[in-house]
């Protein structure tokens, strides 16, 4: 305890020296807690935006495969129609809900202005699928996708852009020249994982988009909504398993599309934030080891310009290991104040990008805790080399020192 | 004045030479000496710079080990003791005074008395409690604060020695204590370490090239060439 006492005293003698040498250290906790919080607020980003999405969704897309088995142009093929959609609600047991989706882009008008957006054909099951809500108004429904209504529910932008503050429920606009009543508006979204904003699109009929707009048969998407999280694997062998049937393609053929599970891309975008977390906290970590041989070195000095205080100290009565930890203390005391001062600006930094640039950064507490732990393990080891120098002296010498 | 000094210890240093390397040349410092500083006995180390006394003092004082022979601390060898062991006796029974002072810098005069008791591991208020008083018997008791750049030379010498005495030393060694200071304070301090070594049981000895401070000491012993100079 008096030595600890012993090498803080040093350490306040000189304050200006013991600043600047603690300095490295808390540039390099401050850059370590402050990247890592950084790349955390990036998982957590593509985390929220992939529930966005929807809870337990499959994604079933066509896909074209070569004689070669490359797959060409995954998404664009033409193999998917309602009726698989229709079978997988109907015949996979682990299936809660589907619906068949097609997009395309066009020009909307209302009175007063136009803009040009997604239209995106969907069943009347696309809503629960997506757990996705109206804002104002109403879905169309099975009577509408049946007779392939001119209905139409706006996205929360499109309205904004067409019709302002004003209540669009019951007006009309066109679609390519065709009326549509706006019977809902969709509530905001915000963006997919894709980049696209959820909120500039129109929802149509899936019907009334085959036959009226784009004159085609197949969908472009079906969306699957498995039961529960943990029957997602199980809803997607189902689907598997029935569209190789409906499209006659044997158990060993190439299947003409592909499922993809929105917990695949999770763990894809979770692997990739964790490369990106350690490969920030790697480069900020030398930050911390140049602290550390900046604490070496001046520990270095400092032993070497108080060779004959040592000496002194030695006369009266220091053994050796009261020297070593005397300097050990400063060290270690360096370090510490340094990686807390690191640490609290960290946080300081952290609160002030979560406030002035929305970005979801939290506070990396285990790592903050490690990174200040770690810095002031660093310090003692590189404090070890100069404080055993020290108490090695001869009493002698040191006095002599001039 | 309270009463300083344990009890005092006798010196013994058996045929001990030195031998100094430096860089590969070996230079001699003691060639065979062989003394015994009786208990609580005053003793002057006399000799012309470059002669070996104060190389004698600091075997005797533990800060050194000699090449060959060996010292004895009341018939107990001490040379061959580890080096916390030797600090842990320096610090316990001798109390040294320098020619150049060496209070540690930066630090004040009542800090400097302290440290001593520090590597007692004796408590803060007793720690200060016991500084206070020897700085108040030195006639620093005004200057506890001082930083010793602030100080003469002679308050610095003043500062030392209560430093050294703080621990109640068996043995008080003192390597040329008045060279760096004029005449009246130099008196002033050899008057001081007499007055307490009188007052008490320890054993002093003065290492000095200055006649008038060899004259005042009980026993004078010249030290020539690494040798004792038969008088």
């Amino acid at each position: 305890m008096f030595l600890a006492a012993l090498g803080i005293r040093a350490l306040k003698r000189n304050p200006y020296r013991s600043i600047l040498t603690s300095l490295g250290i808390v540039i390099g906790v401050f850059s370590v807690v402050v990247l890592v919080s950084i790349a955390l607020g990036a998982k957590e980003l593509i985390l929220q935006s992939i529930q966005n999405l929807g809870p337990n969704l499959l994604v079933v897309i066509p896909g074209s495969v070569t004689d070669s088995g490359a797959q060409v142009g995954g998404g664009t093929d033409t193999t998917l129609t309602v009726a698989d959609a229709q079978a997988i609600r109907d015949e996979c047991p682990d299936v809660w809900n589907a619906s068949g989706a097609l997009r395309t882009a066009a020009q909307v008008q209302s009175r007063h202005s136009n803009w040009s957006t997604v239209i995106l054909g969907a069943e009347p099951s696309y809503l629960p699928v997506r757990d996705w809500h109206l804002a104002k108004g109403g879905f169309f429904g099975e009577g509408e996708e049946q007779s392939a209504a001119r209905v139409s529910v706006l996205g929360r932008l499109v309205a904004q852009r067409l019709f302002g503050l004003e209540n669009p429920i019951g007006h009309f606009i066109t679609i390519n020249h065709s009326p549509f009543r706006v019977i809902g508006i969709l509530s905001s979204k915000g963006q997919s994982p894709m980049g696209m904003n959820q909120d500039d699109m129109v929802v149509i009929p899936l019907s009334t988009l085959q036959s009226q707009i784009m004159g085609v048969t197949y969908v472009g998407v079906i969306l699957a909504a498995a039961t529960h999280p943990n029957r997602v694997d199980a809803a997607r062998r189902e689907i598997e398993g029935l569209l190789r049937l409906r499209h006659h393609i044997p158990p060993d053929g190439r299947p003409d599309f592909e499922i993809q599970a929105l917990s695949d891309i999770a763990k894809t975008a979770n692997r990739m934030t964790l490369i990106l977390t350690v490969l920030l906290a790697l480069i900020a970590s030398i930050s911390l080891f140049v602290g550390g041989i900046g604490i070496l070195n001046i520990m270095l000095v400092s032993v070497r310009e108080r060779t004959r205080e040592i000496g002194i100290r030695m006369a009266i009565g220091a053994r050796p290991m009261d020297i070593l930890l005397q300097f050990l203390t400063e060290s270690a005391a360096l370090s510490f104040f340094g990686s807390v001062t690191g640490g609290l600006l960290g946080i300081l930094s952290i609160l002030g990008i979560r406030q002035f640039l929305g970005w979801p950064a939290a506070i990396p507490w285990t790592g903050l805790a490690l990174t200040i732990s770690g810095a002031t393990i660093l310090g003692i080891l590189f404090g070890l080399y100069p404080a055993y120098r020290a108490s090695r002296l001869s009493p002698m010498e040191a006095l002599r020192y001039e | 004045m309270p009463e300083t000094g344990g009890p005092g210890i006798s010196v013994r240093l058996d045929s001990v030479t030195k031998v100094y390397s430096i860089s590969g040349e070996e230079l001699p410092a003691l060639r065979g000496i062989t003394l015994t500083i009786g208990q609580s006995a005053v003793m002057a180390l006399a000799g012309s710079s470059g002669s070996g006394k104060s190389t004698l003092l600091h075997l005797a004082g533990l800060l050194d080990r000699p090449t060959q022979g060996s010292v004895f601390y009341d018939d107990r060898r001490v040379d061959q003791l580890s080096s916390s062991e030797r600090a842990t006796l320096r610090n316990r029974s001798v109390g040294f005074v320098f020619q150049n002072f060496q209070l540690i810098p930066r630090t004040t005069a009542l800090e400097n008395v302290e440290m001593p008791l520090l590597y007692q591991r004796v408590s803060a208020r007793e720690r200060r409690d016991r500084a206070r008083a020897i700085l108040a018997s030195v006639g620093m008791g005004d200057r506890e604060r001082h930083y010793s750049s602030q100080l003469s030379g002679g308050q610095q010498q003043r500062v030392a020695i209560a430093r050294a005495l703080v621990t109640n030393p068996g043995l008080l060694l003192a390597d040329e204590p008045t060279g760096n200071l004029d005449s009246r304070s130099a008196g002033a301090i050899l008057s001081l370490l007499l007055e307490r070594q009188e007052g008490s049981l320890m054993t002093l000895v003065i290492v000095t090239h200055d006649p008038a401070v060899a004259q005042r000491a009980g026993t004078v012993v010249r030290v020539r060439d690494g040798l004792l100079e038969e008088s």
